[in-house]
């Protein structure tokens, strides 16, 4: 299997020009099948993976534009691989729990394809254009999804979705290309490629510029506080499964961005602006928390829940120690199977009652009991009880950051009790109390296909709780490398001072 | 009457009377065919310009670009005036605004 | 006599049993959990229970009898960086005293279940997690780390949570539900950074390894620490001002406020103290202001519980009271006389919760204890079963309460800080009162009860038997006093008194005996002859309304932080985040679409209109074009224009 990435990039987006020469009935299996053997594809570049081996594997090369130096340029590490399984894996979920009675059923499906190789792109890819490329084209599908099979007001959320990312990805764009020019000058070729780029150690200034050039861009992406807003009104009139893959992985585009590019590439800018990173993060975690629990709709709640947990996660990656951003990591991982599991759940609700309204409901645990064992089980990892997934993340995010800031890391530790307030009360009013209205009387527990989307998950939530090592462990590895880089580039004292000194034989990768 | 002597300052100050005068004309004028003329007064202006400019350098250059643009703006003026005439029997009036087919 | 429990068993295999059988029992019933009531599943997983309850008392022995501490590493849970974090379970001295008194507890409680949850619909639930708050108890416990105490630390929170709100459809036990978790979370943050704390100052979180380098620690660092985790404690334990959600907590099913909410998981606190000794040894000012909270919560708490009307709250309070005690012991150095105190009060405060829970279901679930008098005709059993269970609570030799409450009363005087012995001293008094006070008005007196048209009843036999143990326990666990000291002593410092108490110690006892005995006489006496000793005059006393209300603080609570937290949640979506933050983007965005409104007539295609704008772009070239050329000079005469 050489070129195993490759496959699993384009696999689902020429299996999805193939499904229009498929017909209605039979699509659903179709689209079924192309997303398992993506996802066990997936399953088997894990298993290939070695996470011993320093630096990136399964690395192709080809010559886009050669006179500027864009390559196709694809390889992976132990960071981006478990985004990769998350991203395979979720989008099989996602197919899984489309109604089969959507309509413009084989559209939505097929667009789910595009969306997964996008997706895929942007985890593999190492060369910046090739990036940027899938970055931005990943916009396309889900402006799709959400302004056809959205809510009321589907038209208005999917232009605020497309516009405000994509302003903010323009502005990275230019970095990238300030940076190329950069290389250009330094080495006299045009490269675009990550792996080159690594080796180029900039002065404080040109950092300082390029970071917040490629921040913007990340950080709307993320979405960081204040550039959130877009998130609620596309999370809102999102079709189910929009949001899922909307929340479980087109948000970690950004912090992924941040691990591959910002850190590695500025770590003196890093170091620079961590402390208005990280109040903007706690301002995230506690005043978007704060947000969520004035909400109404459950649904607006789950997207405001996922914008204070992002604030961990951006936090844990500033921590620039291994435990933080290993947490950081761990937790997109893990935020991504709540949060799509929590969609789910909402969507399991809105389908029944067409209403996502809280105050609606009331009492549903005595008429939808596995519903709400579910929904339980995903209340408390959202809220990061231990041995459920939510915990280890979030754990490593605030212990690695205590290094930098006790102070900091007090005030963004208050996410265990403004997370648990949200949330709890949510599930008391859904959930708790006398059923109140006769509507919610006749509810039907889950169905086949959502048990088959909803267990999995579930599973997943109490396995990696108890035993993450195998994901840990591989991703523990590729952060040292990454941290060990970052420390060799350092040119001001005050970054070598906070970055750790992590004893890796780097020389290993260039040979 | 004491003797005044024409200077340059004089002659370019009556260019730019004539060019504003111009100007004014394209500025506000709505009929075709007044714009012409406001057109025409505009190019004047600068040709008193050239000439005056000319004598004053001794340099032949100026008048003769003069003649010039005296031998544009009539050939200008002949197949605008011939543009103008069509127009007006098409749509019977010579009103700036009636040229607009744009909604912007 | 020597005895080697290795001769049968494994001890490791012992450890494994005893940890997991509950969490087997658990999901056992948790299979049945939205089935009808089976009582097969109450049964067995009692029985998963009581086998945990062995496999403890295998320990025990084991250990007793000299066998060496039993350490297990199970697997590996997190590691990352230099963090490495192992499923870890230890039995050691300490671990294996709470062990015992966890699984005994349990057992007993889950065999009374079967009986007091047998109309309830939600039986097989009830039975799932109840096991499931042992295996996080026993976790929390065993575990031989600080994060894999707070596992258990959450799982109990978690249980407690389920446990509470367990009749999720009323509103007010959800209430209380979430009111508990929070508060919990509110303290577990304090654990949280002192967790960070211990791995960032000594690179690990396993006990024996921090213990090991905590010494070399600089001394405000220990401090933090140990300020830290016991907010951590402060929260479990219910302390001040973290306590209002135990006595909320009572609105669950009377057997899980006996387990959860006497018994186990607000002892949780107490046993973090002692298994941190090493940590708290270090800092006698962290210990004092520890013992010092620890007294006034004990006063505080009994004060409340004088004038209480709710049979279930009162106890609560009580709880609260004598959990006080415990901190005092714990934050003066003496861990054992901590620890012993847990003990004895687990068993008279579980009994003395199923008695309250026999007389809730002959009562048809009614609290006030006004309602009730006169009780003893028909339900003997459990009013001699409370009656020993106060009689222990009060501290009457030679009841269990006796022997470890005159010891944290000793370690004060001893230690000199006569205050916290006076306020202990008091409460003492106190907690004899209401607890007689309770006793009387339920037990005594006329039968109050048949003009509320109630019938009591006894519970059933099986029940009354299943508190037994605990009633032997409540009367004779004090006179094992020696023999424990010896045994836990054997990991945990032992507590010498100074030459001087030797000589004064008859007559504390009898000073402390003497105040509990008149408690006593007054609540008999006062409810004897005048039914009740808070007449309807007192009732409207300003003193009276502060304890009836817990001193407002949960109204205050609910002002400062609950409402405006609510109203602040509200003012920052619909005023910053809609109003500002969101408006600010579609402003940027309405700002340029306005733009493009506003110039589209320039493209009109009006030829008068564009020669118009032409002339604008001209003159504005021109002019900048003279300034560009000309800026120098326009500068220097701007200068010299200033300089004139």
């Amino acid at each position: 299997m050489d070129h195993i990435l490759s496959i699993l990039i384009f696999f689902p987006a020429i299996a999805g020009l193939l499904g229009f020469l498929i017909d209605r009935q039979s699509i659903k299996p179709y689209v079924i099948a192309v997303a398992s053997m993506e996802f066990i594809l997936s399953l088997y570049l894990w298993f290939l993976f070695d996470s011993n081996q320093i630096g990136m594997q399964f690395v192709e090369q080809g010559n886009l534009i050669s006179a500027f130096g864009v390559q196709y340029l694809i390889g992976l590490d132990g960071i981006s691989l478990f985004l990769v399984v998350l991203s395979t894996f979720m989008t099989l979920i996602g197919v899984i729990s489309v109604a089969d009675d959507t309509d413009d059923l084989r559209e939505l499906l097929l667009t789910l394809l595009f969306l997964e190789m996008t997706m895929v792109g942007v985890f593999v890819a190492l060369d910046a254009i090739l990036f940027y490329l899938f970055w931005e084209l990943s916009l396309v599908p889900m402006l799709y999804i959400i302004g056809a099979w959205g809510g009321e007001k589907r038209i208005y959320a999917s232009i605020k979705f497309f516009l405000y990312t994509f302003s903010g990805s323009l502005i990275m764009l230019v970095g990238m290309l300030y940076m190329a020019y950069l290389y250009y000058q330094a080495s006299g070729t045009w490269s675009f490629s990550l792996l080159e780029w690594y080796r180029l150690q900039l002065p404080l200034d040109y950092q300082l510029w390029l970071f917040s050039a490629f921040f913007i861009g990340l950080a709307v992406k993320v979405p960081m506080f204040p550039f959130h807003t877009w998130l609620p009104y596309a999370h809102g009139q999102a079709p189910t499964v929009g949001s899922v893959i909307l929340a479980a992985i087109l948000l970690k585009m950004g912090a992924y961005g941040f691990i591959r590019f910002s850190l590695p590439l500025y770590p003196d800018a890093t170091v620079y602006f961590l402390t208005p990173i990280a109040i903007l993060s706690i301002i995230m975690i506690i005043y978007t928390a704060m947000v969520a629990y004035a909400q109404k709709d459950i649904k607006q709640l789950v997207a405001y829940s996922s914008i204070s947990h992002m604030g961990v996660v951006i936090l844990g990656t500033f921590a620039l120690n291994p435990e933080g951003i290993t947490g950081s990591i761990f937790l997109m991982i893990s935020h991504g199977i709540v949060s799509g599991a929590l969609f789910l759940l909402v969507g399991v609700i809105y389908d029944r009652r067409h209403t996502k309204m809280m105050d609606q409901f009331g009492g549903l645990a005595s008429v939808m009991p596995r519903y709400a064992l579910i929904f339980g089980i995903m209340a408390m990892a959202s809220v990061g009880l231990p041995l459920t997934i939510g915990f280890v993340g979030e754990f490593l995010s605030l212990a690695g950051f205590y290094k930098y800031s006790h102070i900091m890391t007090i005030l963004a530790t208050s996410a265990v009790v403004v997370g648990a307030i949200y949330m709890l009360s949510a599930y008391k009013k859904a959930f708790f109390g006398k059923i109140t209205n006769p509507e919610n009387s006749k509810l039907q527990d889950l169905n086949v296909r959502e048990y088959f989307s909803l267990v999995p998950l579930a599973i997943l939530v109490v396995v990696l709780g108890v035993y993450p090592k195998p994901i840990l462990e591989p991703i523990d590895n590729s952060v040292k490398t990454v941290i060990s880089l970052m420390h060799q580039k350092a040119v001001t004292e005050e970054a070598k001072k906070i970055i750790p000194n992590i004893k890796m034989n780097l020389g290993e990768e260039e040979k | 009457m004491g003797s005044m002597i024409i200077s340059l300052e004089h002659y370019l100050l009556l260019s730019s009377i004539l060019f504003f005068i111009g100007l004014y004309g394209v500025i506000v004028r709505k009929n075709l065919l007044m714009l012409f003329f406001a057109t025409e007064i505009m190019l004047n202006a600068v040709n008193v310009g050239l000439v005056a400019i000319s004598n004053y350098y001794g340099d032949l250059t100026g008048q003769m670009f003069a003649f010039f643009i005296i031998a544009i703006a009539a050939s200008e003026v002949a197949i605008g005036l011939g543009l103008l005439v069509i127009w007006f029997k098409r749509h019977n009036t010579v009103d700036l605004d009636s040229l607009q087919s744009m909604k912007g | 006599m020597s005895f080697n429990i290795n001769e049968f068993i494994d001890t490791k295999t012992l450890l494994y049993v005893a940890l997991f059988s509950p969490l087997v029992s658990s999901l056992f019933a948790g299979i049945y959990g939205a089935s009808p009531k089976k009582i097969n599943v109450g049964v067995i997983s009692s029985l998963l229970i009581f086998l945990s309850f062995l496999a403890s008392v295998g320990l025990f022995l084991h250990l007793y009898f000299g066998g060496s501490v039993v350490n297990v590493m199970m697997m590996d849970w997190i590691s990352a960086g230099d963090l490495k974090v192992p499923f870890g379970f230890v039995a050691d001295h300490v671990s294996v005293t709470m062990m015992l008194v966890v699984t005994l507890v349990s057992t007993v409680v889950h065999f009374y279940s079967i009986g007091y949850m047998e109309k309830d619909k939600g039986f097989n639930r009830f039975f799932s997690y109840l096991s499931a708050f042992v295996f996080s108890m026993m976790f929390l416990v065993m575990s031989d780390n600080f994060l894999g105490l707070f596992i258990g630390w959450e799982g109990v929170g978690l249980c407690s949570w389920l446990l509470i709100g367990f009749w999720y459809e009323k509103e007010s036990a959800t209430w209380a539900a979430n009111e508990a978790f929070i508060m919990n979370r509110i303290a577990d943050l304090g654990m949280l950074i002192g967790i960070f704390m211990i791995y960032w100052t000594m690179g690990t979180l396993q006990y024996d390894e921090v213990f090991a380098k905590i010494s070399s620690v600089p001394v405000d660092v220990v401090t933090m620490i140990a300020i830290f985790l016991f907010i951590g404690a402060m929260g479990k334990s219910a302390q001040f001002p973290l306590h209002t959600w135990l006595a909320d907590a009572m609105e669950g099913p009377t057997p899980v406020s006996a387990l959860i909410h006497a018994a186990t998981m607000v002892t949780a606190g107490v046993y973090l103290v002692i298994r941190a000794n090493e940590i708290f040894s270090l800092v006698p000012e962290v210990g004092f202001f520890i013992a010092s909270l620890g007294a006034f919560v004990a006063l505080f708490a009994a004060t409340m519980a004088l004038v209480n009307r709710d049979i279930k709250r009162v106890i609560a309070y009580s709880t609260l009271s004598q959990l006080g005690y415990m901190f005092v012991a714990g934050g003066l150095g003496a861990y054992w006389i901590a620890l012993f105190h847990l003990v004895t009060h687990a068993f008279f405060k579980a009994l003395l919760f199923l008695g309250a829970g026999n007389v809730m279901h002959a009562m048809e679930d009614e609290l006030n204890i006004m309602k009730m008098g006169g009780l003893r005709k028909v339900m003997l059993g459990t009013a001699i079963l409370m009656l020993i269970a106060s009689v222990a609570l009060s501290g009457i030799y030679p009841f269990a309460g006796f022997f470890s409450k005159d010891k944290i009363l000793e370690v004060a005087f001893d230690t000199q800080h006569y205050i916290l012995w006076g306020t202990l001293w008091l409460t003492a008094g106190l907690t004899a009162f209401y607890s007689f006070r309770v006793v009387m008005l339920v037990f005594f007196g006329s039968s109050r009860y048949k003009d509320f048209g109630i019938h009591p009843h006894e519970a059933h036999g099986f029940m009354l038997w299943a508190m037994t143990p605990l009633a032997v326990l409540a009367i004779v666990a004090g006179l094992f006093e020696h023999q424990f000291v010896e045994f836990v002593t054997k990991i945990l410092p032992a507590y010498s008194f100074s030459e001087q108490i030797h000589e004064t110690i008859g007559q504390l006892v009898i000073v402390t005996t003497s105040i509990a005995v008149t408690g006593i006489v007054i609540a008999v006496f006062s409810n004897m002859f005048r039914e009740g000793l808070f007449s309807n005059a007192f009732r409207g006393n300003f003193f009276y309304k502060l304890l009836d209300n817990q001193y407002y603080i949960p109204k205050i609570y609910d002002e400062v932080f609950s409402k405006p937290y609510r109203e602040l949640s509200e003012l920052f979506w619909k005023s910053i985040d809609l109003k500002i933050v969101d408006a600010t983007v579609d402003g940027i965005g309405k700002c340029l679409l306005s733009t493009g409104e506003n110039t589209r007539e320039m493209q009109s295609g009006n030829l008068s209109l564009m020669l118009r704008w032409m002339t604008i772009g001209l003159t504005i070239l021109l002019l900048s074009a003279i300034g560009y050329t000309y800026a120098d000079s326009i500068l220097t005469l701007l200068q010299q224009g200033v300089a004139h």
